[in-house]
C-alpha cells in the first residue's frame, strides 16, 4: 500500500498542466500574480520591515526563496501521505525546518552585522503568507515539476518586490544604493529609512500597481454615495 | 517585583515600539481586518488573548525545554542527552510554531465548548492568528531575541502589552478608513494604497515616542 | 559530528510532537460539542453567503437553528426550492410557509426644515453625527440615503421626496438598512401587514405641529377607534402591534393627519396637506 501510493506521488512525466507549459508557472510568479505587489499582497512583515537597503532587501528575498522553493518540493513529493485533515500543521512543520536550515546558513556564511539587521524576521519566514500560501494553494495539488518552478517564480518575484522597495529606500534615506554613495549634494531623508518611509513607499507602489492595471474604479452607487451632501428638500416648503 | 522595569515594558510595547507602527508585525491582519471598526475590535481582543497566551508557552518551552541544563539546571532533556548540546538554535522555530498552533487549536476548541457568545465574538479570527508574524515576533522577542532576561511574568505581560498595541493601532486604523471609504480618494490609490500611506502618517506619529525609554 | 546535535533536538521534537498530537485528541474528544452530522449535509445545501438575511450571523449559525427546528429552510432568502426541501428533509422539519418581510421607512417628513446648511460627507451616520443632525425635526429621515447605499439587493431607492422608497419584492429583510440607519426609524415588517405608523418622533405634539405637516400629535383618535386594541400611544407615537391587527383600516380613517397609512398605496395617497384640509372641513362639521 505504501509502496504504491509512494509510486504515484509527484513524479510525473508530463510536462504540461491544464494545457498550462510549465515554463508560465515560473514567469507567472514574478510580474503578473506578483505576491506582494498586487491587490492582495501578502508577505507585508518582511517587505517593510528588512528593507532598509538593497542588501538586505535582496538577503531576505533569496531566504525566502530558498524555504519556498524547498517547502514547496517536499510539500509536492509528499502530498499524498499528509493527511488531508492535519496538512497545515505538517506544512508549518516542514517550513519551519527548511527556516532553520536557511537561518543556519545564514548565521554561518553572511557577515554578522547583515545577520543583525535582518534580525527577527528570519525565523519569521516561518509564518510568512506566501509560503504557506504556495503551499496549500499549489504544491498540494500539483506535480513536482510545476511546484517547483511555481516556488522558484514567487520567490523570484517576491525579491524583485523587495529590491524595489529597498532600493527606492536606501537611495532616498541614505544617499546610497547597495553601500555605494550615488550623488554627493542629495540630502538623505531619514524617515525612508524609517518605519513611515516603509508604509509611504509601499502604498504608492500599489497605488502605481492599481495605475498601470486599470483598476480602482468605483461603482457608480458608490461615487453617487461620496459626493458632497445635496439634500432634497423635504416635499415641501419649510416651516417655520 | 520591579515596578518601574514593568512599566517600561508595558509603555514600550503599546507605544515606543508598538508592534504594527515600529517593529512591523502584525501588518496581514492590520490592513486585512481593519475596514470596519467592530471587526477591528474582534481581532484585536482575539489577538491579546493569543498573544498572552503564547507568550506564557513559548516562554515555558523555552525555558524547560530548550535551553541547556547548565544556563538553568531547568531542562528536562539534560537527563536524556547530558548537558552539552544547546537545542535552542536548532528547535526553536519549529517548537515555537508548533506551541503557538497547538495552543490556538484547544482555544478555539475549549472555546466553543465553554463560551459560545466568545466564540462568536472572536472565534472566527482566531485561525487567522496562528499564522500571525506578530503572535511568532511576540515569541521570540521574549526569549531569544530579548534585550535581557524575561520572567515568566515579565514575559507575560510583553504579550499582553504587545496585543495592546496591536489593538490601538487597529482600532486608530479602522476609525481612518471608515471615513476614509467616504471621501474622495483618486481611483488608483482607493483601498489599500491610501490605507498604507496613513499607516505611514501614524507611524510618523508614533515616532514621537522614541527615546522616551531613555535606550530602550 | 556529535551525535548528540541529532539525537536530542529528534527526541525533543518527537516528545513535543505526541505531547501536543495526544493534548489536542483528548481536548477534542472531550470537548466535544455534540455536532450533529447533519449540520455538514445542510450547510453544504445552504448558499454559503452569509448575508444574515434569515436573521442568524453566517449559514453555519442558521445551520445549527435548522437542525434545532428553531426555523425553517424558506427563511433562507438565497437558497434553491428544492435545496430548501433536501435541508428540510435532513433536518426533520417541515418546509413551512414563509412569513415574508419587508424593511418600512417610518417617516413621511413633509415641510421638515433645515436646523443648518450641511456641507460634507453625504452620509447619514455621519450628518446625524454633526448637532443630531440637520433636520428641524430629530426623529426624522435625513435623506442621504445611507440606507440605499448599503442595500445589497438594490431594494430602496431615494425617491424625488428625499424620502426612502422600498421595492418590497426585491427586499429580503436581511437588515442592513435597519442598521445602518442613524435615526432608526427603519423596521422589518411582514409584508401582509400593510397597515404603519409612517411618524417616528417622540416629540410632544405641539412641537410635532410646528416641525413637520406629517407628523404623529399623539392625539389617540386611532387608539379610540381601534377595536382589536392593536394600537397605542405611548411615548408620544402611535404603534401598532402587528400580531393583533387585522387591517380593518380603521385607525387609517381616524388619523386627522393621514399619518397611518396603507403603504401599498403609496402613490395614490393623498398628501399631509390634503388631509389637514380634511381635517379643518371636519373640525368645522
Amino acid at each position: 500500500m505504501l509502496k504504491a501510493r509512494l509510486a504515484t506521488c509527484g513524479f510525473s512525466s508530463r510536462q504540461r498542466k491544464n494545457g498550462v507549459p510549465l515554463r508560465e508557472e515560473f514567469t507567472k510568479g514574478i510580474i503578473r500574480q506578483n505576491p506582494v505587489i498586487s491587490l492582495t499582497p501578502l508577505g507585508l512583515c518582511p517587505t517593510l520591515a528588512v528593507t532598509t537597503s538593497l542588501k538586505n532587501g535582496i538577503a531576505m528575498g533569496v531566504a525566502t526563496t530558498a524555504v519556498l522553493v524547498s517547502s514547496n518540493l517536499i510539500i509536492s513529493i509528499f502530498k499524498r501521505l499528509i493527511p488531508k485533515e492535519i496538512r497545515i500543521p505538517c506544512y508549518i512543520v516542514v517550513i519551519a525546518s527548511f527556516v532553520t536550515i536557511v537561518e543556519l546558513t545564514m548565521q554561518a556564511t553572511l557577515p554578522p552585522a547583515l545577520n543583525q539587521q535582518l534580525g527577527i524576521f528570519i525565523p519569521l519566514i516561518v509564518v510568512n503568507c506566501i509560503i504557506l500560501g504556495r503551499a496549500e494553494a499549489f504544491a498540494s495539488k500539483n506535480t513536482v515539476a510545476a511546484s517547483f518552478l511555481d516556488g522558484l517564480g514567487a520567490g523570484l518575484g517576491f525579491v524583485l518586490a523587495l529590491a524595489l522597495v529597498s532600493g527606492i529606500r536606501e537611495l532616498l534615506g541614505n544617499g546610497t544604493l547597495w553601500g555605494l554613495a550615488i550623488s554627493g549634494r542629495y540630502e538623505p531623508a531619514a524617515t525612508m529609512i524609517m518605519a513611515p518611509g516603509a508604509f509611504l513607499v509601499l502604498g504608492l507602489l500599489l497605488g502605481g500597481y492599481n495605475l498601470v492595471r486599470g483598476r480602482g474604479a468605483v461603482s457608480a452607487a458608490h461615487a453617487e454615495r461620496i459626493r458632497p451632501a445635496s439634500r432634497k428638500p423635504k416635499g415641501g416648503e419649510g416651516v417655520r | 517585583m520591579n515596578l518601574s522595569a514593568y512599566l517600561a515594558i508595558i509603555f514600550g510595547s503599546i507605544f515606543v515600539n508598538n508592534f504594527v507602527l515600529a517593529r512591523f508585525l502584525g501588518l496581514c491582519p492590520f490592513v486585512g481586518v481593519s475596514k470596519k471598526t467592530d471587526e477591528a475590535v474582534g481581532m484585536g481582543m482575539a489577538v491579546i488573548f493569543v498573544m498572552t497566551l503564547a507568550s506564557a508557552a513559548t516562554w515555558c518551552i523555552y525555558h524547560f525545554v530548550l535551553l541547556p541544563g547548565e544556563q538553568t539546571g531547568q531542562n528536562i532533556l539534560s537527563f536524556v542527552i547530558g548537558n552539552r548540546v544547546s537545542l535552542v538554535p536548532i528547535l526553536k522555530n519549529v517548537s515555537y510554531i508548533l506551541v503557538i498552533a497547538t495552543l490556538v487549536q484547544l482555544v478555539e476548541i475549549a472555546m466553543r465548548k465553554m463560551s459560545p457568545g466568545l466564540y462568536r465574538a472572536l472565534g472566527i479570527y482566531l485561525p487567522l492568528i496562528t499564522t500571525n508574524c506578530a503572535v511568532m515576533g511576540v515569541a521570540l522577542l521574549n526569549t531569544t531575541d530579548a534585550p535581557r532576561h524575561f520572567n515568566f511574568l515579565e514575559a507575560t505581560v510583553q504579550g499582553f502589552s504587545a496585543g495592546i498595541g496591536f489593538l490601538l493601532a487597529m482600532l486608530l486604523m479602522s476609525a481612518i478608513r471608515e471615513r476614509l471609504a467616504l471621501s474622495e480618494v483618486p481611483e488608483s490609490l482607493r483601498g489599500l494604497p491610501v490605507a498604507f500611506i496613513c499607516a505611514a502618517m501614524m507611524a510618523l506619529s508614533f515616532l514621537g515616542f522614541a527615546g522616551i525609554l531613555g535606550t530602550g | 559530528m556529535e551525535i548528540n546535535v541529532i539525537i536530542g533536538p529528534v527526541i525533543a521534537l518527537a516528545a513535543l510532537g505526541i505531547a501536543f498530537g495526544v493534548g489536542l485528541a483528548i481536548a477534542s474528544a472531550k470537548l466535544k460539542v455534540s455536532r450533529d452530522p447533519r449540520l455538514e449535509e445542510i450547510i453544504e445545501l445552504l448558499p454559503g453567503v452569509n448575508c444574515g438575511a434569515c436573521g442568524y450571523s453566517g449559514c453555519e449559525a442558521m445551520a445549527a437553528a435548522l437542525v434545532k427546528g428553531e426555523v425553517d429552510p424558506s427563511s433562507c432568502a438565497l437558497i434553491a426550492p428544492d435545496a430548501a426541501k433536501r435541508a428540510a428533509e435532513i433536518a426533520g422539519t417541515g418546509l413551512g410557509q414563509k412569513t415574508k418581510k419587508a424593511a418600512v421607512v417610518l417617516c413621511r417628513a413633509e415641510g421638515v426644515a433645515d436646523n443648518f446648511d450641511y456641507f460634507g460627507i453625504g452620509d447619514c451616520a455621519a450628518a446625524a453625527l454633526s448637532q443630531g443632525g440637520p433636520t428641524a425635526c430629530r426623529y426624522a429621515c435625513i435623506g442621504l440615503g445611507t440606507c440605499a447605499s448599503v442595500c445589497p439587493f438594490d431594494a430602496i431607492t431615494m425617491g424625488d421626496d428625499g424620502l426612502p422608497k422600498v421595492d418590497i419584492d426585491k427586499c429580503v429583510a436581511c437588515g442592513k438598512c435597519v442598521a445602518a440607519c442613524p435615526r432608526g426609524i427603519i423596521i422589518l415588517a411582514p409584508t401582509n401587514r400593510y397597515i404603519h405608523v409612517l411618524c417616528s418622533s417622540r416629540d410632544k405634539g405641539a412641537l410635532v405641529r410646528k416641525l413637520c405637516k406629517a407628523g404623529c400629535i399623539a392625539c389617540k383618535l386611532c387608539e379610540k377607534a381601534c377595536k382589536f386594541d392593536a394600537i397605542k400611544v405611548e411615548d408620544n407615537i402611535a404603534k401598532i402591534d402587528y400580531e393583533k391587527c387585522t387591517l380593518c383600516g380603521a385607525c387609517v380613517e381616524a388619523c386627522p393627519r393621514g399619518i397611518i397609512r396603507d403603504i401599498r398605496e403609496e402613490e395614490t395617497r393623498p398628501t399631509a396637506a390634503a388631509a389637514a384640509a380634511a381635517e379643518q372641513v371636519n373640525s368645522k362639521e
